[in-house]
């Protein structure tokens, strides 16, 4: 039979009763913008947290208080809980494995600044040495880092990103100011190339300071996390298990990790991916939940339309043909459905892109258009071959 | 003349054990190319039953049927629904026509189910709406046209595969009287033009316009007289 003529009778069909089948199709429309939104949102994720980890350089290390599991899952929740690092380690591992060539141990947290009785929240707050900007890939734009000795000596100095220069100093050259961080005032002698935000947390507002000042003014004692440097990549199994042997004098299994680059990529990764799955699980029961309406809307469809039905067979229609019509008809509305979706999963993480950069993929597209036409398909078949048993005079007789 | 139609002692049965019926009972009768009969019966007397059987919608219980010399009881489903598609044309009370589809389209229906391309489809289609006067109202839906306008839209659909036999229930059961007559002179001029025509009627006055008129009451053929012309 005439495919072309099927389908326009199918849509001629659905037009028939437009707020049912939209209504019917509303699953499908909730169900796809939901899996392809978290789809573009979690590689939006992924690439914003790559971007983070790269920044830091392909040969460090990072030491990390707890410990996290092997596979990327985290193990002894306890273990998060106190942290058991301390300065003390980086100088340790500074000092006796010759293949590390610079370490930094860094403390992050959240602060408030003021300048001129203006203040501002939610603040990143981060406490690093002076050797911090041999490792990332942070630079200064005006000014300059603050050396090894206003480290060690604890001076109230204070490098700031370009959000503070904007928002607290109005864009002007802050160097030489003095900015109040917690209540205390701190000499702003450099300022940070632009950042970017990653994961919606703007990396542009920050405040950096040595971690020795952070430790005497605010008691910060112990290190969020110790970067280590390695000379040269071949070495960083090496130097990873030569740090775990030196730490392990000290702590436990459970007190601490050390992981390369990839590693923590690949935790990221795996976390994301877990989460990723979990999500996009539950926006696919409600494609399921799409079809059961869709099946059941068909199987109205069927009942009203017997008449219908029957006419078609007395003047010729095999099984095959109602078949055909009805499945066909499922999948239209299902593929509408999933179209729809998929138009709104598209402006809305364009909308995200203001946080995350998520992006429809053209997989994501197909995945879209092939998962409706599935429903439509799996959800179809019941009511259709219900329709293409119908016996012609049955059929005809029903009024 | 060959025969088109020819029952040999068909019974269809409902039921079972002492709730059975027979809607029609052992019933044999032959139909020959170009003619114009009526089966005339009162509700109930098993005259639509035996239309389905003959218009191959249906299969007897017992006895032979043949259709254009091919026993029906042996066909598949497909097969039925072929000699449906090509060598039957029907033609309903209530027209049944799809609503909200043009008179072309329905008329090109069963071509569309015959594998008909859409070009010949519609060429097939308009010539038949223009020979039954309906020129005007190719592109009107059921909506817009009147009852006697919808049935001879049902049967230009009726006709269009060019079928050996026409089964026509009732056709003139839901539509006014003066249009009623327009209808039975159609058939009248079809089968003039060599068409076979089967009518099933309560009403004696459109039995009248056949050539041959077969009576049923229950399930039986209780008389078939033909007509001088």
């Amino acid at each position: 039979m005439d495919i072309s003529e099927i389908f326009s009778s199918a849509i001629e069909a659905l037009k028939t009763n437009k707020v049912r089948s939209f209504l019917t199709s509303l699953g499908i429309i909730i169900g796809v913008a939901s899996v392809i939104l978290l789809i573009s949102l979690g590689s939006g994720l992924e690439k914003s947290i790559t971007a983070q980890f790269e920044r830091l350089g392909a040969n460090t290390l990072y030491v990390v208080p707890g410990r996290l599991g092997e596979g990327g899952g985290f193990a002894g929740g306890s273990g998060m809980s106190t942290n058991k690092l301390k300065f003390s380690d980086t100088n340790q591992i500074k000092r006796q494995i010759k293949d590390v060539s610079t370490v930094s141990s860094g403390i992050e947290s959240i602060t408030s600044v003021e300048y001129r009785g203006e203040k501002r929240n939610g603040v990143i707050f981060l406490g690093v040495e002076a050797t911090f900007v041999e490792i990332g890939d942070y630079n200064i734009e005006t000014g300059r880092f603050f050396t090894r000795t206003e480290n060690n000596t604890g001076k109230k100095v204070v490098i700031v990103g370009q959000t503070i220069v904007e928002e607290m100093f109005d864009g002007q050259n802050p160097i030489g100011r003095e900015l109040n961080v917690r209540g205390k005032k701190y000499k702003v002698i450099g300022v940070l190339e632009k950042l970017g935000s990653i994961v919606g947390q703007d990396q542009d507002n920050m405040v950096m300071l040595p971690a020795e000042t952070a430790n005497r003014q605010f008691g910060f004692d112990r290190p969020t996390w110790i970067l280590a440097k390695v000379s040269t990549q071949e070495k960083i199994p090496q130097v990873k298990a030569e740090i775990e042997k030196l730490l392990l004098k000290r702590l436990t299994e459970d007190d601490f990790t050390v992981l390369s680059q990839e590693e923590s990529l690949d935790i990221a990764e795996t976390i994301l991916g877990v989460v990723q799955t979990v999500f996009v699980g539950i926006a696919a029961i409600s494609l399921v939940v799409g079809g059961i309406g869709i099946s059941n809307i068909m199987l109205v469809s069927v009942t009203e339309r017997t008449h219908e039905i029957g006419l078609r067979k007395a003047i010729g229609a095999k099984s095959k043909d109602v078949l055909v019509q009805f499945l066909i008809e499922a999948i239209v509305l299902s593929l509408l459905g999933g179209i729809i979706g998929l138009i709104i999963a598209t402006l809305l993480s364009l909308a995200a892109r203001i946080f995350i950069p998520a992006t429809v993929t053209p997989s994501a597209v197909f995945l879209a258009i092939g998962f409706s036409v599935l429903v439509g398909t799996v959800f179809g078949v019941f009511p259709a071959y219900r329709a293409s048993k119908l016996q012609p005079i049955e059929a005809l007789r029903s009024e | 003349m060959s025969s088109v139609v020819l029952a040999k002692n068909i019974s269809k049965i409902y039921g079972v054990g002492e709730s059975q019926v027979k809607a029609v009972d052992n019933v044999s009768l032959e139909f020959k190319k170009g003619e114009f009969v009526a089966i005339i019966g009162a509700s109930g007397s098993g005259k639509s039953t035996l239309m389905h059987i003959l218009g191959c919608l249906d299969k007897p219980s017992n006895g032979d049927y043949f259709f254009g010399g091919k026993v029906v009881s042996s066909l598949s489903d497909n097969e039925l629904a072929n000699i449906r598609n090509k060598k039957i044309g029907f033609v309903f009370q209530f027209f049944n026509l799809l609503p909200r589809t043009s008179a072309v389209k329905n008329v090109e229906l069963p071509l569309l189910y015959a594998g008909v391309n859409k070009k010949e489809r519609q060429k097939m289609s308009e010539k038949v709406l223009k020979n039954l006067g309906l020129s005007q109202r190719l592109q009107s839906t059921s909506a817009q046209l009147s009852g006697g306008e919808q049935q001879r839209v049902a049967i230009a659909r009726a006709l269009v595969n060019n079928p050996e036999v026409i089964f026509a229930d009732e056709p003139t059961g839901n539509i006014d009287s003066k249009s009623s007559e327009e209808i039975m002179n159609l058939f009248k001029s079809l089968n003039k033009k060599g068409h076979t025509i089967v009518v099933i009627t309560h009403d004696k006055e459109v039995a009248d316009f056949a050539s041959r008129i077969i009576t049923i009451r229950d399930g039986k053929i209780i008389s078939d007289r033909r007509r001088k012309k």
